[in-house]
Parts: C-alpha cells; sequence; structure tokens
C-alpha cells in the first residue's frame, strides 16, 4: 500500500514509470500465480495449507475491517467458530445443504456480532478489547457445554462435505480462493466507500465524528457487523472442509494468532493483514521438519517485526527506501499511524 | 459437611491463588498501562522450575521454592528492562512481544518436560482430622503462605516508600517523575515482585493441581478478569474480586457440572464488565 503514501505526495504527471495499469496488472498477475499453484504444488498436504492460508487470510481482513473503526476485538476467532458450528450443526441436524448452510452460518455470526455489539458499543478501547475476549471465552464454554448439539469436549464430527466425498484438494482450493478473492474484493470497497471513511473517521476522533453527524455507535455496530459476516463466512467454510471442529480451534489463543497475523503485517495497510497470514502461516509449514521447534520460528518471527518493523512488514520497502535516501537517514518511518 | 469443607479450602486456595498471580499484573497494567500476556507463561514456568529443582536436583522443597522466587523474579527484570520498557506506551508492540515469550516459554517447556501433566510433591504431608471432616496439611500451608504474601504485599504497596512510589506511577508517571521518582526502577522492582509471586503461585498450585505446558493461559484469564474488574490502581480491588471469582469458581462446579459452570462464571463477568465498564473500585483510563 505504499503507492498510496505516493499518490497523495506526488502529481500522477510526475510520477514515471507506472501507468495506472500497472496496480491492477500487478494484482491480476499475483492472482493468476496463486490460482496456478495446484499444478505446481502436487502434495495434499500442501494444498491443505494454502486452503487454510485462504480461510485465515478472510478472517484477518475481517478482523481488521473492525480494527479500523477504533475497535480492538478479542473475539474474532470465536465469531470464526459461531459461523463454523452453526453453518455444522444446521447441516448435520437438519440435513440441509452446505452450499445454504454457509451464507446462513455467517449470517447468525453477523446478527450475533451485531446484538453483542449493542450494549458492547459503550464500552472503549481497552475495555471493549476484554468485555470481547470474555465474550469470546463464554462462546467457547458454551460450546463445550453443548452436549451432543455441538459435541461437548470432543468436538461436532461427521459434518458434510460441501463436495461429493472422495474430491481432492484441487476443487476445494479454488473454490476458497473464489471465496478469498469475493470476500477480499467486498471488505476493500467497504473500507474505501463512505462508511468505510465515517469508520477511520471515529477510530481518529470519536468525539469529532460525533459533531460533525456520523452516528458513532450504529457505524461501531455496523463494523462488527460486516467483521463477523465474513468471519462467520470463513468460520463455516472450514467446518464443510475440514468435517471436525472442536471448540478448542477457536478459543483465545485463535484469536490472538489472528490479531498476530494482523499486527505483523501492518494493521494500517489494507494488504498488512494478508502478508501477515501468508508468513506466519507458510514459513513455519516450510520449516516443519523440525517439528516441535516450529513455535520458536512463529515466535521469532515476531520479536523481528517488534524490534525491527514496528509498522509491520508492509511498511519493510518503504524502511528499506529510506535506508538508503539522505532524507530518511536515521529516521526510519516517520508518517503518523 | 465433607463437601462443605472441601468446598470452602478450594474457595480460599483457589482465591488466594488467582489474586497472587493477578497481583504481579495489577501492578504492570497499573502504572504501565502494559497488558503483560506472558504472565501466565511465567506462573507456568516457576511451577515447572520448582519442580525442576526437587526433582532432578534433589533439593528441599522450601529452597526450591525460594530459589525458583529468586530466578523467576530476576526474569522479571530482564523482561522489564528489554521487552516492556521499549515499547511502553504502544499497546500493539507490548502484545506482539508478550506472545512471543509465552509461545517460547510454553514450547521450551513442551519441549524439556513433554506434554504429559506432572506434579510438584507435596510441601507438607499429613491430614489434619477434626471430627467429622479432615483437611491436609498441604492446603492449609498453601492457603497460609497465600495470605501472609497478600498481607506482606498490601504492607509493602500502602506502607512502604516504594509502595507509594507505585501508587504515584499509577496515577500520573509524569508527575511522578517531576517528583524524583525514578519511574525505571520502579517499574523493574514491580515487574520483579509480580513475577516472583507468579513463580510461587506456580509452585503451590503445582503442588495443590497439576502441571502442564498450558496451564498459564486459564491462570491469565483470571488474572485478566481480576484486574479489569477491580479496576485501575486499586489492590483491595484485586483482593475484592479474587475472592467473588475464587467463590464463584468453587462453588459452581458443585451445582453446574462441567463447562457450563465456567460459561456462568463469564457470563457473570461480561454483565459487571458492562455494567461498569471502569472497574468496580479503581478509575477509568484511555489506552
Amino acid at each position: 500500500m505504499s503507492d498510496n503514501q505516493l499518490s497523495i505526495s506526488i502529481p500522477p504527471a510526475l510520477r514515471t514509470g507506472r501507468s495506472k495499469w500497472t496496480k491492477p496488472a500487478t494484482y491480476t498477475g499475483l492472482v493468476v500465480i496463486i490460482a496456478l499453484l495446484p499444478l505446481l504444488v502436487s502434495s495434499p498436504y500442501m494444498l491443505h495449507i494454502f486452503i487454510l492460508t485462504l480461510i485465515y487470510t478472510i478472517a484477518a481482513v475481517s478482523l481488521r475491517t473492525i480494527i479500523t473503526s477504533g475497535q480492538f476485538p478479542l473475539a474474532h476467532a470465536a465469531f470464526m467458530g459461531i459461523g463454523a458450528f452453526s453453518s455444522g450443526m444446521m447441516a448435520k441436524w437438519l440435513g440441509w445443504s452446505p452450499w445454504l448452510t454457509i451464507p446462513l452460518g455467517a449470517l447468525v455470526t453477523m446478527g450475533i456480532g451485531m446484538l453483542i455489539g449493542y450494549p458492547f458499543a459503550r464500552l472503549r478501547a481497552l475495555y471493549y478489547a476484554m468485555g470481547s475476549l470474555f465474550f469470546g471465552m463464554g462462546i467457547i464454554y458454551i460450546l463445550y457445554a453443548g452436549g451432543t448439539w455441538t459435541g461437548g469436549y470432543s468436538g461436532l464430527t461427521g459434518i458434510p462435505p460441501l463436495l461429493p466425498i472422495g474430491t481432492s484438494k484441487v476443487p476445494y482450493y479454488y473454490l476458497f480462493l473464489g471465496l478469498a478473492i469475493v470476500s477480499l474484493l467486498a471488505l476493500y470497497r467497504f473500507e474505501f466507500s463512505r462508511i468505510g471513511i465515517n469508520l477511520k473517521a471515529i477510530a481518529q476522533s470519536h468525539l469529532v465524528a460525533s459533531s460533525v453527524g456520523i452516528n458513532e455507535g450504529w457505524y461501531r455496530i455496523l463494523a462488527v457487523g460486516v467483521g463477523c459476516f465474513f468471519a462467520g463466512l470463513a468460520g463455516a467454510g472450514y467446518a464443510h472442509y475440514s468435517l471436525v471442529l472442536s471448540g478448542s480451534s477457536f478459543n483465545f489463543l485463535a484469536t490472538l494468532w489472528l490479531v498476530m497475523y494482523v499486527l505483523i503485517g501492518g494493521k494500517d495497510s489494507f494488504a498488512g493483514p494478508i502478508i501477515g497470514t501468508v508468513i506466519l502461516v507458510l514459513i513455519p509449514e516450510f520449516a516443519r521438519d523440525l517439528k516441535i521447534y516450529t513455535p520458536f520460528i512463529s515466535a521469532g518471527i515476531l520479536l523481528i517485526v517488534v524490534f525491527l518493523i514496528p509498522q509491520g512488514l508492509v511498511s519493510l520497502p518503504r524502511l528499506i527506501r529510506s535506508a538508503f535516501t539522505e532524507r530518511g537517514k536515521g529516521k526510519g518511518i516517520t508518517h503518523a499511524s | 459437611m465433607e463437601l462443605i469443607v472441601a468446598t470452602l479450602t478450594n474457595f480460599l486456595i483457589l482465591s488466594s491463588m488467582y489474586i497472587l498471580v493477578a497481583l504481579g499484573f495489577a501492578f504492570l497494567f497499573n502504572m504501565l498501562r502494559i497488558l503483560n500476556f506472558a504472565h501466565g507463561a511465567i506462573y507456568m514456568v516457576g511451577g515447572y522450575l520448582g519442580l525442576a529443582f526437587i526433582i532432578l536436583l534433589g533439593f528441599n522443597p522450601w529452597i526450591a521454592l525460594l530459589l525458583t522466587t529468586v530466578i523467576i523474579a530476576a526474569f522479571g527484570l530482564f523482561l522489564e528492562k528489554f521487552c516492556f520498557r521499549p515499547f511502553v506506551g504502544d499497546f500493539n508492540r507490548i502484545v506482539m512481544v508478550c506472545i512471543a515469550i509465552s509461545v517460547i516459554l510454553q514450547t521450551a517447556v513442551n519441549i524439556i518436560a513433554g506434554t504429559k501433566t506432572l506434579a510438584l510433591p507435596p510441601f507438607v504431608e499429613g491430614v489434619l482430622r477434626a471430627g467429622s471432616f479432615s483437611v491436609s496439611y498441604e492446603r492449609m500451608v498453601t492457603f497460609a503462605i497465600g495470605a501472609a504474601l497478600l498481607g506482606l504485599i498490601t504492607w509493602f504497596v500502602y506502607r512502604t516508600k516504594w509502595g507509594q512510589q507505585m501508587q504515584a506511577i499509577a496515577q500520573d508517571m509524569e508527575g511522578a517523575s517531576l517528583q524524583g521518582i525514578n519511574v525505571h526502577r520502579i517499574s523493574a522492582l514491580a515487574c520483579f515482585i509480580g513475577c516472583g509471586l507468579a513463580a510461587v503461585a506456580g509452585c503451590l498450585m503445582g503442588a495443590y493441581l497439576r502441571l502442564g505446558p498450558f496451564m498459564g493461559d486459564l491462570m491469565l484469564i483470571k488474572a485478566l478478569i481480576l484486574v479489569i474488574l477491580a479496576g485501575v490502581g486499586s489492590i483491595n480491588g484485586v483482593l475484592i474480586a479474587g475472592l467473588i471469582l475464587g467463590g464463584l469458581d468453587a462453588v459452581l462446579p458443585v451445582l453446574v457440572s462441567g463447562a457450563a459452570s465456567d460459561a456462568i462464571t463469564v457470563g457473570i463477568v461480561v454483565v459487571l464488565l458492562l455494567i461498569r465498564p471502569q472497574g468496580f473500585f479503581g478509575y477509568e483510563v484511555e489506552i
């Protein structure tokens, strides 16, 4: 997203070597490369990891959508869990088709998120984060206590698959790739719409935003609703892909890792959570020969980013560029976050 | 009768241990506005270190407890100097550092000790019998140590010079440093004490319940609940919130089975938070 910064300061006529097609062409190229991955990688395990990356990308980007409104929710994995369990339970106990229950699960998540968002709108900053954290814990305990309906501690099994049993990973990969592209486009459009700009105004100062006529409470609830819809979508997709759900995969730690994906990449940019997810999910997987030692790699990435790249991995090119120019020498990045 | 005595001892021990862990967490939160997500892992490492001293090196349990406390407290000094001090005021980076530390500690313990649950040998043998009910000395000692430490810390915070300096920093960091208080030194002291308390609680809980590499996560949540319910800047609030949470955790499993009791506890906490977001005893802060 460094290009956004450039386009503000430099008039288009002065930019050399970049036409207005550069950016769309780059993104299309990236999507084509990602779409061709199954041809290059044949191992089902790697495809499985890619699918998980896509699912977590949707969740992380939707988490960032809520963060842009100045709220810091620590219940996002629990919302994924609501989507996953509601879709899985509807498909299993009512016998509905997964193609119907996945959007329904996302809607259920959105409804619960907005209902919860209403009382939570009076909490701010840290208190909002803590309240949502305890709420997420509560959801997980309810899932554990659900008996046969939710599978209790042993988890929900026997969820109908999205595609017929025996389908290889490749169709699933394209399905989730399509889902991810559609979700990301929708969230991108949302962020740069009038609503998204209002949300950023609320994040900067809720008093100023209210004084110019932005209904703070409603917009905060709306942001939570949109974020939860896509989190629920990702969770519901995951339910009908993995076919086994356990409450423990949506607990407080899962939420913290989603937050890490956003913070590693950089929360000030749309590309941040995408980069963060890819880095934090794929790199430990490439090092999986180390088995039990792999968490050290994730922790190492976190420490490197915290100490050396404070604005997140998105700012890395800018950081390198500024290190070579006289202007930025010794200062690093100076723009306000 | 048997059940009532068991519930009561459970209540007292759980409360005192929750408060011990939460106090260290509260010190950092009050003074530096840091949410130390690594506190649970430090508590867990305390338990395992005590186990290593007792089982591998064959120390007397009491000496092991003392050594563990000192070592973990010294680790707290390291944490404050290199991981918290550079990032004070930057919530996101503090969270990332704490998660990294927590992951490193948990993975290290997981590799060294394995995922199988272990337990510390009891500090004292024997059971006190009085009439129809019985309480093991182990539990009484655990509670006695917890209560004594709580009294000591309360006295320290309210009556000594360092404790009052800690309160001053909690109220206004810049104002405190203008009055000649060395903020860094007092923060280091707070981190030292906090980690030491967590280590004591880890050892005692390791003997009372079990040890596991991920036992800290649950304790971290309890500490968070206590600190948030109490509010910023209140030590007494932490004590009262600890008694309430300990009571809920001791009584509810008797009445409601399994995870439902946890769900009820968390539900009560969320409702309390919604009623009074700034906590019941402290004051509201902007973070």
